[in-house]
């Protein structure tokens, strides 16, 4: 049999999983769908009430930075939740006894957290349309590289919530639902980072996100997009996905090393 | 061939020195107990044997193979049962199995899984979530997983400590029916005396992080001068 075959099977494995889970789970699809909804109907009458008020452009603006604010921020919870479903489950030795690879594994994760990014995202962007008549594919064929940019940034903030469950215990889990909103901030979702002081300006610049929602703002205020500043926040995610992988990495090791995988058993 | 052989483990957390020096094998078809009492050792040496603890010292060889270096490979041939581990309780029965059918990455993940469904006698159980079922149902789910890539070293952490004695009693007589059957090498640890004596060919006892003792139930009475195993385990745990 072919290793990439067997491989396959063990990553399928992995997304038979989460289906399953899903699939028994009621209210985990209503959450697919809930919180995105619940943000897009808020920000959507805000920015309705702003343009009533005389403000150019805010409908588009406010409600394309919660959009994409969600595929970021989803992309995150999703892949932190499959893996913390394993910690609740206490089922976590079962997958580490297996021959999966920590690569199967997070490709595991990564396919089914993608496939309800998806599906909320969509839900989202329907929604947009119906209500406010906004179009996510107004922003173009520039949207392809922010969700690309955003999906990674997420992920890699994923994988670094994973890692600091693994490195921390389960008491460390709290990172898994604050850890994008630390980024928030300065991923300049509804300002211009120009708004920013300047210590704050400096953080962002190192947040690929930030110039993502900038080039957004531009896009939608009738500007072109600096594809330069697209390839710095390509360069800033490769960093945080190296980053992530090398801290998941070592956290595996001090958890084999001081027996805390074990703990997730306890 | 050797199904395990573990060599000089030790590890230490902290100021603790939870194994200190272990050396063992499991031959092919051979069932392995380790006995001692609680904090003894046993399931760190258990998890090190599984890749879930990086010893601090020794080596843990499967099938000829060092653990650190052919991870993958020997795990697949590989696996574990413990009554403290549980499963995802909102997936059913089969789904759990094809779940671990695909992780051991089998070629015919549905045809292993209705075999062992039948084995186990789990029929009537397949459409139910884990967490519905009793303790015993969950144990044998549990089996059933352990099995699924016919290992040629099953690890069981104290496998019947949540079952009444009936059911206890017919998953041990399974586990005897299976290695009698398969030639399956086993490593087990336990505190039921009695599940010991009847399972296990050859018995390590493990106290302090060290094998003070080793041999079958009757060689171990015999060397401690006492009628039983119970008896040798408190002989034992009590210096």
């Amino acid at each position: 049999m072919l290793a990439w075959e067997v491989r396959r099977r063990r990553v399928v494995g992995v997304v038979l999983r989460d289906l399953y889970s899903l699939r028994h789970n009621p209210p985990r699809m209503i959450e697919v769908f809930f919180w995105p909804t619940l943000e897009l109907v808020l920000w959507g009458y805000v920015s309705l009430f702003l343009a009533s008020q005389q403000v150019p452009a805010v409908v588009a603006v406010l409600l394309g930075g919660v959009l994409l604010w969600q595929v970021l921020y989803r992309s995150q919870g999703e892949l932190s939740m499959a893996f913390l479903d394993d910690v609740w489950s206490r089922n976590l030795l079962n997958t580490f006894v297996t021959p999966l690879t920590t690569g199967e594994y997070l490709t595991g994760l990564l396919l089914f957290g993608a496939l309800k990014t998806t599906l909320g995202a969509a839900m989202m962007s329907l929604l947009a349309l119906a209500l406010y008549g906004f179009g996510i594919l107004s922003i173009g064929p520039a949207l392809v590289p922010f969700m690309v940019l955003l999906v990674l940034m997420g992920w890699a903030l994923g994988v670094i919530a994973i890692a600091t469950v693994l490195r921390f215990g389960a008491s460390a889990q709290v990172i898994a639902w604050i850890l994008s909103f630390v980024f928030q901030p300065f991923a300049a979702v509804f300002y211009p980072v120009s708004i920013l002081p300047a210590p704050m300006q400096a953080i962002a610049a190192l947040v690929p996100a930030s110039y993502v929602f900038e080039n957004l703002r531009t896009l939608l205020t009738g500007g072109r997009p600096d594809w330069s500043d697209l390839v710095v926040a390509a360069a800033l995610d490769a960093v945080y996905v190296v980053v992530a992988l090398v801290y998941l990495a070592a956290a595996l090791r001090y958890a084999r090393r001081r027996g805390r995988l074990s703990r997730f058993g306890d | 061939m050797t199904a395990l052989e573990v060599r000089d483990l030790r590890k230490r957390f902290r100021a603790v020195t939870a194994v200190d020096g272990i050396s063992f094998t499991v031959g092919d078809g051979e069932v392995v107990g380790l006995l001692g009492p609680n904090g003894a050792g046993k399931t760190t040496t258990l998890h090190m044997v599984l890749g879930l603890i990086t010893p601090d010292e020794g080596t843990v060889a499967l099938f000829g193979k060092d653990l650190q270096r052919c991870r993958t490979e020997v795990l697949s041939r590989v696996n574990f049962a413990a009554s403290y581990v549980s499963m995802p309780g909102v997936l059913q029965v089969d789904e759990l199995l094809n779940v671990f059918a695909h992780l051991y990455g089998l070629r015919r993940p549905r045809r292993r899984v209705a075999e062992l469904i039948d084995l186990l006698d789990l029929g009537p159980l397949r459409r139910q979530q884990f967490r519905f079922l009793s303790s015993g149902q969950q144990t044998r789910v549990q089996l059933a997983k352990a099995l699924l890539n016919e290992p040629g070293l099953l690890v069981l952490d104290e496998p019947t400590a949540n079952l009444d004695p009936d059911i206890g009693d017919r998953v041990r007589a399974m586990l005897l029916d299976l290695a009698a059957r398969s030639g399956r090498a086993m490593l087990i640890t336990s505190h039921n005396m009695r599940e010991v004596e009847r399972m296990c060919d050859r018995i390590h006892f493990v106290q302090s992080g060290r094998i003070v003792a080793t041999g079958s139930a009757g060689e171990l009475a015999g060397e401690y001068g006492v009628a039983d195993l119970e008896e040798v385990f408190l002989k034992v745990a009590r210096g």
